[in-house]
């Protein structure tokens, strides 16, 4: 496919120009470029136990962000993973607070149950908002991030709070050590099986079902699937819906696995990271899967860099901010480069 | 009295100028979800350049080339690239709040708050309980006016609402629509800087990593409340502000029978509650952006 | 009176690519001052290219221009503008949320700092004076169609232009009000203003031109030619070329514009059968797009194509709209095939045989940036519940049959629907649109744009549709079409229905009918 294949050359040549940029900003502020690099690389994927490293971030990157490739196909811009995430893994740690005691097998359903409805639930009024009155769900998707964050703050500060908890940031009272998903590492089967059981219903979804292809449609040309008399209104819910509660599942898997308890502010880059996997993937599941893994990476490195190199973590979102400004460019030279390997029998 | 004013005056002004800086880029076709990134860069560029060269002048000068330089680059992205203006508006958001927070780590070796030796000149004595509040405040309203003559009573501000409008007919005129673009988007990183400044130097002069908590895409979202009017989007910021003081207000008269946390969230709802509002009575949203560039059909 | 200058325009060898798409080819041409001159040709011929390359708004790749004896660079507006050059759009460059005043305002020079009063003042004595009856502080998106001509005439005047362009000026008009415009005309070229006049009629250009140039295929045929001594049969032939012969066949001379006054009704068929659309005095909610309908009677008959006639935004989009579900029905019923749909939704009115071909090809009717394949396979999707299992390898493959049965010109269903010409990308929604399921077509502007080939084609479509027994609702502000395969024609004027005419159709009286001033 010419398309898709120019449309990857695209990203990258505009990815190596976002890590130009950012190369430039490091130097300028005193940490050289090139070591940087290195150490962020190195960081990643190269030292020891890195690609588990990058598994446990990568996985539910992935799972929020293939809920992002649901809405943004459809057209909707719902930037409110992250409150979604929050809001999940809330509701979640509510149910097992709730519910103590009562055998794991019980209780952990429970949880996911409970998980997914909560950031079902934080999607679907602004998908309301939008549905029935209009109003942009970029605003207030993001300003149900900015919600769901106070909210995140109150709930570990009041109602879970953990009486022996100490230092600056209030956290949860810990997850019964039966309810734990996997230990703080991130990675183990539960987890792996929802992101591949996840990834493939997910890819049915978009290219082997009549909401994949009137989705799709719709979010190029809303006005055209109108037209046709498809119900622009069921086919958006189910994309906030189907969004919302993948974000959830996230939150979820992050309070239930690696992390056993809510902490204000817990991995606050998690929704914009998702939404730049979705984007860097062009919108496709494989894709997401391939770009969960590289953003992965980049995130264990946040952690990995302060410690080694004495690069402060933020360099991560710079890299990624930059990769967010540039990736949806254009640029004719750009085709033309990518044009240059199309296939002859292939035609656009 | 007077101090729910100043607390609104003081919260509200920095939304006004970014408001302000939504409003110009929004007539000329822009989008602009980067205003947070900018105002952000604007406040630690304040506060920063105060400790180091111990001159409020200078670096509110420095501040307001560092957003013009953000400006410039975002106008290169979504005008010469074609990118989407909002996720490359977001990536502008991410570049201001991630940058700064380096920046405070590169010159001061932590990520602690900053506290400049001096702040925007106050307004004086003359005023009296007003006293303690910045120039910047002072001079709102009478940016507010220069905005509107500029945009509604030119023959400049016609040419750029037709360069956001209709930009064949402003080319067919002679006019550039890419050049209005990069003169509004250059014009409001200006106003950024202001709305930084005011919100890190106006009373507190302290600067920290994530300050501005929103405040940029709520100035945003007063640009739609506001219609994409100077004067309204400035009583739709002041409206978010109020509500955000009546919110503070609350918490002095519940105590702790109402959550601190959620009290904070009120300007949260009242944007949410301004954007639901102006999609009812003037129909939906984003008509202008093209949603998702190369996704969707132009 | 000024003095009337020898050559006001000259282009020597200009040509203008678009990517690879040569849009003019090669035009050397010039127009002398003082005069009317038409230029004509069919659709893509390249007139609106020309047009666009003397005001400045496109550059050409290669020749020159000279304007009053000037040479100009080309692609600068205001370069072209300065020598007296200004251009009257086909679909105006006015933004909508302007005032007139304001749209005369953001053209002209000086006044850089103003009050309202005081614009509104210059620019009321601008419009009286050039006798155009439009209040100055009105809004642009509040006018008709009309009146934002006669405003966009107006701003094109703020400066001294002494070369105005029109661009199918009389695409939106009635007749009558296309021969008010000729006269407003006249009388500009008596103050010496020269006059290019984009148009595609030959009646028209007969009617008010001094010379007409022929474009086609993007190459100047033959021009400036005096009218005087040009008939309508030879400049039909110029516009259509030798190839074009075959298309055009008995359509020829509605395809060019030179339909006879009283015309239609020819290939009429059999009696009227039973009834698939019946709207009974229908009326709908206003909703910003175009006036609402008023207690609209209408019927549609198996077998029969009805003709919708009427200057644009008289309520025909709200007409489609309430047809196809998409409109706030108040009052009134409306049936397809005996059965009550006023409150069923599309998908239940296209499960009744219901298909529509919207007005906006690019918008409503194709997402450009899809494939192919997934435009044409809506169809098939929609009946489905939208977690239904489907084949892409299957659509792919009916797409195949269907754009093949249809003669669409692709390489691969996987392109995109933005990557066909007009003409092609229409057929594909006929592909969709015509199946065999279909029992009422409404059919809206489906011509606009094509060239004759594709014209042809789907008129041919429409009338194969009426033969199999079809209702057809042909929507369109071309009167020559309009007579030439309706069998009976409705006129539309403000949202409600104020005519009804049998074949053979009388172009005075529709014409009247259109502009209200028939009793």
């Amino acid at each position: 496919m010419s398309a898709n294949f120019s449309a990857i050359i695209r990203a990258a040549v505009f990815i190596v120009i976002a890590l130009v940029l950012c190369g430039l900003i490091f130097e300028i502020a005193g940490y050289p470029g090139v070591q940087t690099f290195d150490a962020i690389i190195d960081g990643a994927f190269l030292r020891r136990n890195a690609l588990e490293h990058a598994l446990r971030w990568a996985l539910p990157l992935f799972i929020t962000a293939t809920g992002v490739v649901i809405s943004f196909r459809a057209g909707y811009f719902n930037i409110g993973a992250q409150g979604q995430f929050y809001v999940g893994a809330i509701c979640a740690a509510f149910v097992a607070e709730w519910l103590k005691g009562y055998p794991g097998a019980v209780v952990v359903p429970l949880c996911f149950a409970a998980g997914m409805t909560g950031g079902a639930l934080w999607a679907l009024w602004p998908g309301l908002l939008r549905l029935r009155s209009g109003a942009d769900e970029v605003i207030t998707t993001l300003m149900g991030n900015f919600l769901a964050g106070l909210l995140l703050v109150y709930v570990t500060a009041g109602p879970l709070k953990d009486p022996s908890g100490s230092g600056q940031q209030a956290s949860s009272r810990p997850l019964e050590a039966a309810y734990r998903i996997s230990t703080s590492n991130g990675v183990s089967p539960i987890i792996i099986g929802i992101a591949i059981f996840v990834g493939l219903a997910m890819w049915f979804l978009v290219n082997r079902t009549a909401f994949g292809v009137l989705s799709g449609l719709g979010g190029r040309n809303p006005t055209m699937v109108k037209w046709q008399g498809a119900s622009v209104w069921r086919i958006g819910l189910a994309s906030f819906l189907i969004s919302g509660a993948l974000a959830g599942l996230a939150g979820t898997i992050e309070l239930m696995g690696p992390n056993g308890r809510l902490a204000g502010g817990f991995l606050p880059a998690h929704g914009f990271t998702a939404v730049l996997i979705a984007l860097v993937a062009g919108l496709s599941i494989t894709g997401t899967a391939i770009a969960a893994f590289f953003f992965g990476g980049l995130a264990s490195a946040a952690l990995y860099l302060p410690v080694i190199a004495g690069l402060p973590s933020a360099a991560i979102d710079i890299i990624n901010a930059a990769i967010a400004l540039f990736i949806t460019a254009k640029s004719r030279f750009v085709d033309r480069i990518a044009s240059f390997w199309r296939r002859p029998w292939t035609t656009s | 009295m007077d101090d729910i004013v100043i607390a609104i005056l003081r919260s509200g002004t920095p939304l006004v100028y970014v408001a302000l800086a939504g409003v110009i880029a929004q007539r000329s076709g822009i989008w602009h979800l980067g205003l947070e990134g900018l105002m952000i860069t604007g406040a630690c560029a304040t506060i920063v350049g105060t400790v180091l060269t111990g001159s409020v002048g200078l670096s509110l000068l420095i501040a307001v080339l560092l957003c013009a330089l953000g400006s410039i680059l975002f106008w290169f992205v979504v005008e010469v690239l074609k990118a989407n203006q909002i996720i490359a508006g977001l990536g502008l958001t991410g570049l201001g709040l991630g940058g700064t927070s380096l920046a405070i780590q590169a010159i001061f070796g932590s990520q602690g708050a900053v506290s400049a030796p001096a702040g925007l000149p106050k307004i004086g004595a003359a005023f009296g309980a007003y006293g303690g509040l910045s120039v910047l405040v002072l001079a709102m309203p009478f940016v507010v006016f220069l905005t509107w003559v500029l945009l509604c009573r030119t023959r400049f501000g016609l040419r750029l609402a037709a360069s956001g409008e209709h930009p064949f007919a402003a080319r067919s005129v002679g006019a550039n629509p890419a050049m209005m673009r990069l003169v509004a988007l250059v014009i409001g990183g200006g106003f950024c800087a202001l709305a930084g400044a005011e919100l890190a130097a106006g009373s507190l002069q302290i600067f920290s990593q994530n300050m501005t908590a929103g405040r940029g895409f709520m100035g945003f979202a007063a640009v739609i409340f506001g219609a994409g009017h100077p004067v309204w989007a400035t009583f739709a910021a002041l409206f978010f502000a109020i509500v955000g003081a009546i919110g503070i207000r609350a918490q002095l008269v519940f105590g702790d029978r109402i959550p601190h946390d959620l009290l904070l969230g009120l300007p949260y709802i009242a944007t949410v509650f301004g954007i639901w509002l102006s999609a009812r009575l003037r129909g939906g949203a984003r008509g202008a952006t093209g949603g998702f560039g190369e996704l969707k059909d132009p | 009176m000024k003095e009337l200058p020898g050559v006001v325009l000259a282009s020597r060898n200009a040509t203008v690519r678009y990517g690879d798409v040569v849009a003019l080819d090669d035009v050397s041409i010039s127009f002398s001052g003082g005069m009317i001159h038409a230029v004509v040709g069919q659709n893509g011929a390249g007139k609106t290219t020309f047009a666009r390359m003397v005001s400045g708004l496109v550059r050409p790749a290669e020749g020159s221009l000279e304007i009053n004896g000037r040479s100009i660079a080309g692609g600068n507006v205001n370069d072209a503008r300065r020598a007296g050059v200004e251009l009257v759009h086909q679909s105006f460059a006015l933004p909508p949320s302007f005032t007139v005043a304001e749209a005369m305002q953001f053209g002209a020079d000086g006044g850089r700092l103003y009050t309202r009063a005081a614009l509104e003042r210059r620019w009321q004595a601008h419009l009286d004076a050039l006798d155009v009856k439009v209040s100055a502080g009105a809004q642009i998106r509040t006018l008709t169609v009309e009146q934002q001509q006669a405003v966009e005439i107006a701003r094109a005047l703020v400066t001294d232009a002494s070369l105005l362009i029109l661009d199918e000026p009389t695409a939106v008009l009635s007749p009558e009000g296309a021969e008010k415009l000729f006269e407003r005309i006249r009388r500009l070229r008596e103050r010496g203003v020269t006059i290019i006049l984009i148009l595609h009629k030959i009646r028209e250009v007969l009617a008010v031109s001094d010379t007409v140039s022929v474009l086609r295929g993007g190459r100047l045929i033959d021009g400036p030619l005096p009218v005087a001594d040009m008939d309508a049969e030879r400049l039909a032939s110029l516009i259509i070329g030798p190839s074009g012969r075959e298309f055009a066949g008995d359509d020829l001379e509605a395809l060019t514009g030179a339909l006879s006054p009283v015309a239609g009704g020819a290939d009429k068929t059999s009696a009227p059968q039973s009834e698939i659309l019946s709207m009974r005095d229908l009326s709908t909610r206003t909703d910003g797009d175009g006036p609402p309908l008023n207690s609209v009677d209408l019927a549609v008959h198996a077998g029969e194509i009805v003709g919708v006639a009427g200057v644009e935004g008289n309520g025909q989009r709200t007409l489609v709209r309430a047809i196809s579900g998409l409109a706030d029905i108040m009052d009134g019923s409306l049936e397809i095939d005996g059965r009550d749909m006023t409150r069923s939704s599309l998908l239940a009115r296209r499960a009744m045989g219901l298909r529509v071909i919207p007005f906006e090809r690019n918008v409503e009717g194709l997402s450009l940036t899809s494939a192919l394949w997934e435009n044409w396979s809506v169809g098939q999707l929609l009946g489905r519940p939208l977690h239904a299992a489907i084949t892409p390898k299957g659509l792919r493959q009916g797409c195949r049959a269907a754009l093949d049965n249809w003669d669409v010109r692709y390489s691969t269903v996987e392109q995109r629907a933005g990557s066909l010409s007009g003409g092609n990308a229409q057929k594909v929604i006929l592909s969709r649109e015509m199946d065999d399921a279909a029992r009422l077509i409404v059919a809206a502007q489906p011509t606009r744009g094509l060239d004759i080939g594709a014209t042809a084609f789907v008129w041919e479509a429409m009338r194969d549709a009426r033969r199999r027994g079809c209702g057809v609702l042909f929507v369109s502000s071309d009167l020559d079409e309009i007579f030439d395969i309706a069998d009976r024609v409705v006129v539309m004027l403000a949202g409600k229905i104020v005519g009804e005419f049998r074949a053979p159709f009388d172009l005075a009286s529709v014409g009247s009918a259109m502009t209200g001033a028939r009793a």
